[in-house]
């Protein structure tokens, strides 16, 4: 399996290959293209945070800690004194990086289901879901950064695949097939986690924004003729327009 | 032990996170008139809205140039503030939905585009991408 600074780097770069594109088809904003390459690397990362000593399990925390703690602050900053936020914004800090990480820990197992297809789906929902109820965005730009954090989850889970190939030895690892999956079906507690997921992902759709101006950005003919323009300069002439 | 700690910091934290009770949407009561009620909560409709929302636009998008404009009536509509930001309501008004198709930069014309166009008298306060928006509530069917 690949380490942390393999999907770091290349998580990175299909982030930044992506987001430049939405930018330069005119999906987003240069400030919306920015946050698109972050969350992308941050689901590059976001995988192996079932691993238990792994660098993307303490980094993931760290920027769910920090998330939480700033908006926490926003909502009650109206209202609270600086003491009062100061004892709130520690104790939710405190909460997420120590005490659920340690939770997080013992509940969850390295390769298991966080290693699938269907768990990237829900993440990415659950991002677009939360980007328009909590974060106010549009419908788009929400469903931008679920598809940014699905597309980093893939590229993570593809690369642990690739990893799992011993090249030298042309022989595939015990890892292989562990990573990019369906599910997992060994036993009939496996088969019920897997239903149990795919049964979430339509209940999650339910209250997710609306995936109309996705579709016709990212996946329509409309979309792939914006693509096909840019490629080349539409001017035919090169770097002085 | 460890464990049982984490849960308890876990479930304060929680408990701590719940959003404040939304505040119910009262569209009168029935007594006195209740086309003066709803303009007390939503204000007029507005009256120019087509040119305001041709105006507010023609200096919002990238390629003004030739865009096409389809507008349709004003609704009585309320939203609400994101969650993270409290989720209590935030503007209460008249919505115009706005169809707008406009050039590309390679000056091929995009399908046109759904705007949420959200009015304050005749003022715009904002606009939304997309034909709809889960924080927005139109009382008007």
């Amino acid at each position: 399996m690949a380490n942390f600074n393999t999907h770091f780097t290349v998580a990175s770069g299909a982030s930044a290959v992506v987001s430049a594109t939405l930018l330069s088809m005119e999906v987003v904003t240069p400030e919306q293209a920015v946050i698109a390459f972050s969350i992308g690397t941050l689901g590059g990362l976001l995988p192996d945070v079932d691993s238990s000593r792994s660098t993307s399990i303490k980094v993931g925390f760290n920027v769910l800690s920090l998330l939480m703690t700033i908006m926490i602050i926003f909502v009650k900053s109206s209202s609270y004194s600086l003491i009062e936020m100061l004892i709130v914004a520690s104790l939710v800090f405190g909460g997420i990086r120590y005490a659920f990480l340690e939770f997080f820990r013992k509940i969850s197992k390295h390769r298991g289901m966080f290693h699938s297809i269907p768990v990237a789906i829900i993440w990415g929902i659950v991002i677009a879901i939360m980007c328009q109820w909590f974060f106010d965005l549009n419908s788009l730009v929400s469903w931008v950064y679920g598809v940014m954090i699905i597309l980093g989850y893939f590229v993570h889970l593809i690369l642990d695949e690739i990893y799992s190939v011993d090249l030298g030895n042309r022989r595939m690892k015990k890892s292989s097939g562990t990573a990019l999956k369906f599910g997992m079906f060994k036993n009939r507690q496996q088969q019920i986690h897997t239903a149990v997921l795919y049964a979430v992902i339509p209940l999650l759709f339910m209250i997710a924004p609306n995936t109309e101006m996705i579709q016709t950005a990212l996946f329509s003919h409309e979309a792939w003729l914006s693509f096909t323009d840019i490629i080349l300069p539409y001017d035919g002439k090169w770097f002085f327009h | 032990m460890k464990t049982r700690l984490a849960l308890l910091t876990l479930s304060v934290f929680f408990v701590g996170c719940v959003p404040a009770p939304k505040p119910t949407i009262s569209l009168g009561t029935g007594i006195g008139n209740s086309t003066q009620n709803s303009d007390l909560e939503y204000g007029s409709q507005p009256r120019n809205y087509a040119s305001a929302i041709r105006d507010y636009f023609s200096s919002r998008l990238k390629h003004p140039k030739g865009a096409s404009f389809q507008i349709s009536a004003p609704k009585r509509a309320y939203k609400r503030k994101g969650l993270a930001f409290g989720g209590d309501v935030e503007w209460k008004g008249w919505l115009v939905k706005a169809d707008i198709a406009e050039q590309s930069r390679t000056g091929r014309y995009h399908s046109a585009k759904p705007h949420i166009v959200l009015f304050a008298g005749d003022q715009i306060v904002e606009d939304i991408l997309g034909s709809s928006h889960r924080l927005i509530t139109i009382v008007d069917k």
